[in-house]
This record gives structure tokens, C-alpha cells and sequence, in this order.
């Protein structure tokens, strides 16, 4: 027998969570939320209460509960071809983000699905936290809304496998409260073939390729993967990068090999890579001299409420040209610079606050050992756990990207087309 | 007048799972307790507490207690097998 | 057959300036010139090179010279009047 015992906020995701994994019976026992907030002298009457409704659980064996009810589903819906009235449909119905979305009539998914040579009903993945089979036609179904044109539909089947292998951890980042959301980027011959922005303001807005496979990166993963704001996600506040965070990597003008060429495939490989990440940061930096841009961005990573530095994560590191330039002029490689970035960011634990200090020692204790307030925190495991992208255009900013922190990138080469 | 048209479900069905009945057990007395500590604040002593009085008021004949490393990832398989294989009920925690 | 509706343009139309001849001088010498310094890296050391240069080899009688507290916000009106009123010619800097 299996019992889970339930913060009241989080209520709502564990009985969804549970019915999706096939166990809608599983007993919820709820005790206050926020529970870390409870003082240690309440505890023991909290832990009463809840041995009583646990045996509770014994009587009531024989009684018969009702069981949940799947809400019935259909592959096709009839809606209004008005626009504002679909809009206001997929608003209450939580099928979309919240902006207006392009009908997916069967012409327009047929024309999407056209592009891949897998067969429609194929499951690509099933997406967490409610599991749903992300099949291709559903991909394809939610790359029309977002407003993707037809060819970037194998960037999101490769997406796809790309975040529900375990390594990334899409359960933790769907759920979370952080502002954890996927950043995907785009390598290879397909980032041009698409459009897809590296360049000037390639994490804003404007480039049609960057934003609409982003944005059905989140549909998919809401629709399919059952993560609506409120419900399953808990985000405490979000952040802008869950509508869509998609770029390429200025490969033309970087001085080192390309991310996808680091992970293994061939330069004349299409890839994508998906990354959990917590937010960006802008860094500012008008030094010329190499050592002191990586000391500034070094000094910009170590802040005390980090995921990445309590878990061992993987930041990010979006470098500018012109920062790259310098670096590379100066006779640094990349897994220099990620060496340089790695020691010069480690940060005493004392910046940290008591119960973060806490649950760093737990969580790292295999890793680093005994950790106390004089330690100094590595921001990740290895140096070659923190990633670096060269993208942008000009100008004198890097930007620091930090990750959720239990989540490592998965890279995916994208089918031929 | 709007027209209706036709459009696929972007959505996809609840899964339906393995369908596992719930099992419970008669009483609590002589029984292998477990519990997942899944590493959020207090869940450490939540865990202390229940363990003593399910074990003086509730006569469990024992608890085992395992952790995860981290409240946002999987227990380990090896955890899962050892309390499946020694318990008979088993107590996680969710949220904060 | 596709329908064609009518819909509203979303952008606003170009600002239309009755176009200002723009003042030009016949050369420098004996001029008063003026610098706006948009405070980015080097722009400094290029405006005190451009002094030497212009008073040296182009007569100019004299240089005034302005540096803005940063780059991203206009130059103060009080400067903007200084210059206007004691200049013949005014060189900005625009960008890095």
C-alpha cells in the first residue's frame, strides 16, 4: 500500500499526477502549506493527525469510493471559424498561451505532416507530468497553432525526444515552482533553412522561426504534456521565457566549434538542444581584456539563491561576438574558458541562506563531502557541466543563463528532410 | 455568420495507466512501515515524529526511512525495490 | 475559395517633417566646434585627437567639449543651448 502525504497547495497536482500514472485511488493525506514554514515544536501534533488519517484509510477499506472519471476525448472538434470566438474558446477550454492560435483544420496539420517521413500516429514521447503520447500528429497539431511553418516540424519531433529523455527531467521542471522553462536551440543547416535568428536580438521577439517553435515547444507541453499554470504547474511566478525562448547559435561568426559539433555530430548535422533554464541575465561587460570579461561573468554567475550551485546544475553562458573575439584572441579555447568560469565562480557557502545551506550539505554530500559555511561551491560538478553558446550580435553583453539545476540538456539531431 | 470547422485536438488523453487498485491493508499492527523522504523542509522531521507514534500508538512492527538526493527528480530504483520488497505501506511526500 | 475580409493596418504611418535645408559651411577655419561626447569606450581619446587635428591642420579657432553622463540617455538641454549658441558646428557620437 502507497500513501503520499500532500502540502494542500500542491493538492491539485498530486490527484492529476496520480490518475495520469494509472493510480486515481492512491491516498492523499494533506498537511498545511508551506510546510517548511511550520515550526519544529508543531510538527509532533501534524504527524498525529496524520497517523489518525491514515489508520482512517484501514477502516474505510470496505467502503466504496468513487472512482475518477477520464474526461472523454476525441481526436476532432467542431469550433467556430470566427476568430475572436476560437480565441475565446481555447482561452476557457486552456488550449492555448494565451494569445490568439491558428486554427489546426486537417488541410493545415496534413500540410505540417507532410514534412516528416514518420507516420502520423507514431509516439514520439509520452510528456510528463500527465504523460500524454506527444504522437507526431499532435506535434504537428500544436506547431500549427503556434503559427510554425510546415518545415519546422521535425526541429520539434527532435524537441520532443529531446525533453522527455530522464536526464532532463521535464517531471521536475513541468511541476516545479521555480521559473524553470525549456530553451531550445537550433544547429546546423536547418537553423538557416529556417530562419531561425542567432544573431541581433535573437532571444526577443521578431523572427517569426525563433518565437513560433518555441511557443509550440510550450503548447506541446502543456496540451500534451498536461502542464497548465495553476494546475499541474505550479510555477510560483513564471517567467517570459515559458511563452518561448528559441535561437540559433552564430556559428558563422564564433571562434569555436558549434555546441552540436561538441556533443558529437557532424557539423553538416541539423540538431536541436533543449536546456532547462531559470531566467537570463543580462552582463554588461565593456572590458577588452579577456581575463577580466571572464572574471566579470564569473562573478555575475555566484549568487546565493542559485539552483545550479545547491544541486551541482548547469549554467549557461550566451557569450556576445565580440566577447568571443576577445576570448579567442587571447589564445582561449571553449573548455578554457569554461575551466576559467568554473573556478572563478565558486562562491563560499555562507551566501547562502541557513536552510538552502542545509539542503546543499544533504544534496552534495556525496559529491563534496562535509560542507560547511567556509566551503567553497563549485556552480556545477565539472567545468564541462557549464554551457556555452556563442550568439547575438553587436554590442557589449554576454548573458548568463542559469539552469533549473536538476536538469542536464539533451542534444537531438533532427531528421533529414 | 461564423461557420464551424473542423480541427484537430491538440490535447492528448489522460493516460489510463496500468489501472492499479488501490490496495489497502486491514490495520496497521505488525506492519513494515516506509517512508521517501523527498528532502523539502521539515519533511525530515514529519517523517521522526510519525515514525514514533505509528510504532507506540499504531504497534507497526517497524520503519524503514530512505531519502532522495534531490525532491525534484525519481527515488532511486534501488530505494523503490527495497521497500516494495520490505513493506507493507509505504509514505512519500509531495510539494512544499 | 479563400474569403477575403477587411481588416485595419496595426502600424502608424511615417511622421511626415517639412524637410529643413540642412547648414553647411564653407569651411572650418575660424569656426567654433563643438563635441557631444556619447561617453562609449574610446570616444573620448577620438574626440582630444579630433581637437588637435581640427585646430591644428583646419583652423578651427576653437573646441568645445560635452561628455553625456551615459550613452543611452539624450545629452541635458543646458548643453544642447551651450552648444547651439556658441557653435558653429557640432560632431555627435552614435553607437560603440
Amino acid at each position: 500500500m502507497a500513501v503520499t502525504v500532500c502540502s494542500t497547495a500542491f493538492e491539485v497536482l498530486g490527484r492529476r499526477q496520480a490518475a495520469s500514472l494509472g493510480c486515481a485511488e492512491l491516498p492523499i493525506v494533506l498537511v498545511p502549506h508551506p510546510f517548511g514554514s511550520i515550526s519544529r515544536s508543531a510538527l509532533p501534533k501534524i504527524a498525529k493527525e496524520v497517523a489518525a488519517q491514515i489508520a482512517n484509510l484501514m477502516a474505510e477499506k470496505n467502503t466504496s469510493r468513487a472512482s475518477t472519471v477520464l474526461v472523454d476525448h476525441c481526436e476532432m472538434l467542431n469550433v467556430s471559424s470566427d476568430v475572436e470566438i476560437f480565441h475565446r474558446l481555447c482561452i476557457e477550454q486552456k488550449l492555448s498561451d494565451g494569445l490568439p492560435v491558428i486554427p489546426p483544420t486537417p488541410e493545415r496539420v496534413q500540410k505540417m505532416l507532410a514534412q516528416s517521413a514518420r507516420k502520423p500516429e507514431e509516439v514520439i514521447a509520452r510528456l510528463a507530468p500527465a504523460f500524454g503520447d506527444a504522437t507526431v500528429a499532435r506535434i504537428a497539431t500544436n506547431a500549427v497553432m503556434a503559427g510554425c511553418t510546415p518545415q519546422c516540424l521535425n526541429v520539434l519531433i527532435a524537441a520532443v525526444e529531446a525533453i522527455a529523455c530522464p536526464e532532463f527531467n521535464l517531471q521536475g521542471i513541468q511541476a516545479t515552482t521555480n521559473p524553470a522553462a525549456v530553451w531550445l536551440v537550433v544547429n546546423g543547416p536547418i537553423a538557416s533553412a529556417l530562419g531561425v535568428n542567432g544573431g541581433a536580438n535573437c532571444l526577443g521577439q521578431g523572427v517569426s522561426a525563433n518565437v513560433t517553435i518555441g511557443r509550440a515547444l510550450r503548447l506541446i507541453m502543456q496540451n500534451i504534456g498536461g502542464a497548465f499554470p495553476g494546475d499541474m504547474d505550479r510555477a510560483t511566478h513564471g517567467q517570459p521565457g515559458k511563452i518561448s525562448l528559441c535561437c540559433a547559435e552564430n556559428e558563422s561568426v564564433s571562434p569555436w566549434i558549434s555546441l552540436h559539433v561538441e556533443r558529437g555530430l557532424s557539423t553538416e548535422t541539423s540538431s536541436v538542444t533543449a536546456v532547462g533554464f531559470s531566467g537570463t541575465l543580462n552582463m554588461n561587460i565593456h572590458s577588452k581584456n579577456a581575463h577580466e570579461i571572464l572574471r566579470s561573468i564569473a562573478d555575475a554567475m555566484a549568487h546565493g539563491p542559485s539552483n545550479d550551485y545547491w544541486c551541482g546544475g548547469e549554467p549557461w553562458i550566451v557569450i556576445s561576438p565580440e566577447h568571443a573575439q576577445i576570448l579567442s584572441e587571447a589564445g582561449l579555447s571553449k573548455n578554457e574558458v569554461k575551466q576559467h568560469l568554473w573556478e572563478g565562480s565558486k562562491m563560499s557557502a555562507s551566501r547562502m541562506a541557513d536552510k538552502d545551506l542545509e539542503r546543499t550539505r544533504r544534496t552534495r554530500r556525496e559529491e563534496l563531502g562535509e560542507i560547511t559555511a567556509h566551503t567553497k561551491l563549485s556552480i556545477s560538478r565539472s567545468a564541462s557541466d557549464i554551457g556555452i553558446l556563442v550568439a547575438g550580435g553587436e554590442g557589449t553583453h554576454s548573458v548568463y543563463i542559469p539552469g533549473f539545476g536538476n536538469s542536464r540538456s539533451v542534444t537531438r539531431a533532427v531528421d533529414a528532410i | 455568420m461564423a461557420n464551424s470547422i473542423l480541427i484537430h485536438n491538440p490535447r492528448a488523453p489522460f493516460s489510463q495507466g496500468s489501472g492499479l487498485k488501490a490496495s489497502v491493508l486491514d490495520h496497521l499492527a505488525g506492519k513494515v512501515v516506509g517512508f521517501i523522504d523527498n528532502t523539502k523542509p521539515n519533511f525530515n522531521h514529519l517523517m521522526d515524529d510519525l515514525a514514533v507514534t505509528l510504532l507506540e500508538d499504531y504497534q507497526v512492527r517497524s520503519v524503514i526511512k530512505r531519502g532522495k538526493r534531490v525532491q525534484s527528480i525519481p527515488a532511486p530504483s534501488a530505494v523503490v525495490d527495497e521497500l516494495v520488497a520490505e513493506c507493507d505501506l509505504v509514505i512519500t511526500g509531495s510539494g512544499d | 475559395m479563400i474569403e477575403v475580409s477587411t481588416v485595419l493596418v496595426p502600424t502608424a504611418p511615417k511622421q511626415i517633417f517639412v524637410e529643413k535645408k540642412q547648414l553647411t559651411l564653407e569651411s572650418l577655419r575660424g569656426r567654433v566646434i563643438g563635441f557631444i561626447d556619447n561617453a562609449k569606450p574610446n570616444f573620448k581619446d577620438l574626440v582630444d585627437d579630433l581637437e588637435q587635428i581640427l585646430i591644428a591642420k583646419y583652423g578651427a579657432r576653437k573646441v568645445i567639449k560635452l561628455r553625456k553622463r551615459a550613452a543611452s540617455i539624450p545629452a541635458p538641454t543646458a548643453y544642447i543651448d551651450q552648444l547651439a549658441g556658441a557653435c558653429d558646428l557640432v560632431i555627435t557620437g552614435s553607437g560603440d
